[in-house]
């Protein structure tokens, strides 16, 4: 028939749990893994850097690494992968779930807290737990782009914003102190007053399709 | 054994002879027995009663909702300054250098993931999806059993559209075609008579209705004042292959494309004897002067038929209508746009030809329950002063869309296949560093 079980919502309640994702809401995002994947069972880097919409994007490559890297997959292993299953981009989508009703305070912060952390990886490509200089640096000039600023500008900018970094992290640092880099409680700190809820999810439709017969 | 043969042989005959007086005879005098009616009837009866026990299965879930207006996602379509400045509001303004944030990036991925997870595009390449099941096997994604009669009626629809449907089909598009190449190059070897291009365009038009009776179709013409006259240029939205058989069944017109080799070759060939039709070699359609040239003294001669070009240049999905290119556009003359919309009910016309090949798409074709659609001739169309071909394209491209129902989208079909240009990514970093640096200007 050609067409693929788009019953895994149902399948796997497993992943129902892991992600927070409901069954409906898993479907929709099977069709479109298997939309970008021409319905192969991996997508690769090259599938995602298909996407038209995506290449208005400055950070288009930071993104699309953020779904290869391996410490967003809610495991303490570091580094990256080649291609991802369904599975694996189910739970890099789970981090930008919208926070529920009924969720406790705590439940909140562990959210915020996980946001913070994707966003962290995003921006630490070594993967060595600090945003240093160089990849501060690298992510500035992503977005303002290289032919209408010069170096200098955007060296200038990096340099300020890591000191303005520096001075409310860890104020007491003498001039001959070297700075190595934000690490992921720094990173916690500059933001923490950030409005990150209503910034940093994506609202999920429930759309349903047609059922037929008891489910 | 020999009353076997005999008996197969004396079968085959009674079969011709019905098709011929059943259906090409009314086919090529343009008038119709009532047998299609009937049967286009019986199936919107069939496929209402089959939706409606299919909803009251489940008359106590959700309501059905409309998959085409619904997203995935729901998005916040602020510009990117409101969404920047929201994000930045809640932390004071560094004192020293660009006003540069860390947050910044956060709108950036977040959109980026949206882009991920739909993105307007890539859904248009592949099948429309149905609200409700049409009781093909093909469209079978998420329905389990309901009741035996709906199986049942499942089941005969197999039977008749493999069994009875098919061969007929098959038999009358192979007749269609091998009449068409008969015909035309008949009508070639006459001498310049006036009423040569008449008998051209008679026998171009039965031929086409023999093989609009091959697929099924049922084609309603919409408005058929503004129809193409000689000397203009027809332009439609693009779908598969079949639109010009649909476009032919009612006027002649004069194709325009790539020679090809085998069958196609020999079609083209053989059309091109009876009327002129624009066909180019390969190397021509590179050089993009000498098609503009051509097709320009085409329709300044006022005798020969419309031109009928598809600027999408690729095949949609015909749920919208995408970038026209404006080669078309450039020829000078009168346009005449023309809308073509099918409905998915009955079988998906849309040829996804990276999944299927023309001749399994052809079958898959004649395997459907039918083809119904609808044609609407738009008033014809100048080029404004002061307009130039890319606005000219665009206000034709909305004038078919919004006629059609279907999404007017300002991207390109040729992103089917290729990627889009560095030039957009650089079009948002400048939008975006504008902000950061030119804002603080003055502290430096």
């Amino acid at each position: 028939m050609g067409a693929a079980p788009t019953r895994i919502g149902q399948q796997d309640p497993e992943l129902v749990e892991r992600t927070g994702f409901s069954p409906e809401q898993i479907n929709n995002l099977h069709k479109r893994f298997l939309q970008l994947s021409g319905n192969k069972d991996t997508i690769s880097r090259e599938n995602l850097n298909d996407i038209p919409a995506l290449a208005y994007n400055p950070i288009k490559s930071q993104i699309i690494e953020a779904f290869f890297d391996k410490r967003n997959q809610h495991d303490s292993e570091v580094g990256s992968l080649e291609e991802i299953t369904f599975q694996q981009f189910l739970m890099v989508m789970s981090h930008f779930r919208p926070p529920t009703l009924e969720m406790t305070a705590e439940e909140k912060e562990a959210m915020r807290k996980e946001k913070l952390r994707f966003l962290f990886n995003m921006h630490d490509t070594d993967g060595d737990g600090k945003i240093t200089l160089e990849e501060y640096r690298k992510v500035v000039e992503e977005l303002l782009s290289s032919g209408s600023i010069e170096q200098e500008s955007a060296k200038e900018i990096t340099d300020a914003a890591m000191l303005e970094v520096a001075s409310t992290n860890v104020p007491h640092m003498g001039p001959e102190d070297f700075y190595e880099g934000i690490t992921f409680e720094h990173f916690e700190q500059i933001l923490k007053g950030l409005e990150m809820e209503s910034r940093m999810h994506i609202r999920f439709l429930d759309t349903a399709t047609v059922h037929c017969g008891k489910s | 054994m020999e009353d076997f043969w005999t008996g197969v042989l004396w079968a085959l005959k009674i079969w011709l002879y019905l098709i011929v007086s059943l259906i090409m005879i009314p086919a090529m005098f343009g008038f119709s027995l009532g047998i299609s009616e009937t049967y286009m009837t019986i199936l919107v009866k069939t496929l209402e009663w089959a939706t409606l026990k299919i909803q009251k299965a489940h008359a106590d879930e959700q309501e059905l909702k409309d998959l085409a207006s619904n997203g995935l996602i729901k998005r916040d379509n602020g510009s990117m300054e409101k969404e920047l400045g929201e994000l930045r509001r809640s932390r004071p303004k560094p004192p020293v250098g660009g006003d540069f944030t860390l947050s910044d990036s956060f709108y950036f991925t977040r959109r980026g993931i949206e882009s991920i997870v739909e993105d307007e595009v890539t859904q248009r390449f592949s099948s429309e999806e149905l609200v409700s099941w049409n009781l093909l096997t093909r469209t079978n994604n998420d329905f389990q059993y309901i009741s035996l009669r709906l199986t049942l009626v499942y089941g005969l629809g197999i039977f008749v559209r493999y069994c009875i449907l098919a061969p007929l089909r098959i038999t009358l598009a192979c007749i269609g075609l091998t009449w068409l190449v008969i015909g035309t190059s008949a009508v070639g070897l006459l001498p310049d008579w006036r009423i040569k291009s008449w008998i051209s365009e008679w026998v171009h038009v039965m031929c086409y209705r023999i093989c609009a009776r091959g697929l099924s179709a049922t084609i309603h013409y919409h408005n058929r004042e503004n129809k193409p006259k000689k000397g203009g240029i027809c332009v439609a939205n693009h779908t598969s292959p079949i639109d010009i058989v649909i476009l032919c069944n009612d006027g002649c017109y004069a194709m325009v494309g790539q020679v090809h080799g085998g069958l196609m070759g020999v079609v083209q060939r053989a059309m091109v004897r009876s009327c002129p039709h624009v066909w180019f070699e390969r190397a021509e359609m590179k050089d993009r002067h000498l098609v503009t040239k051509r097709l320009r003294d085409h329709v300044n001669d006022k005798k020969k038929l419309p031109i009928l070009i598809f600027p999408e240049g690729t095949c949609i999905n015909n749920t919208s209508v995408m970038m026209f290119k404006k080669g078309s556009f450039e020829i000078g003359g009168t346009i005449y746009p023309v809308a073509i919309k099918y409905d998915p009910k009955f079988g998906d016309a849309f040829w996804n030809s990276s999944k299927y090949s023309m001749v399994s798409y052809l079958l898959r074709m004649m395997t459907s329950w039918a083809l119904v659609c609808n044609v609407w001739y738009l008033p014809p169309m100048h080029q404004k002063e002061g307009e130039d071909a890319v606005q000219f394209a665009n206000r034709v491209k909305s004038a078919i869309a919004h006629q059609g129902g279907l999404v007017d989208l300002q991207w390109d079909g040729g992103l089917k296949r290729a990627k889009v240009k560095e030039s957009f990514k650089e079009q948002e970093q400048k939008k975006y560093s504008s902000m950061v640096v030119g804002e603080d200007s003055h502290s430096d």
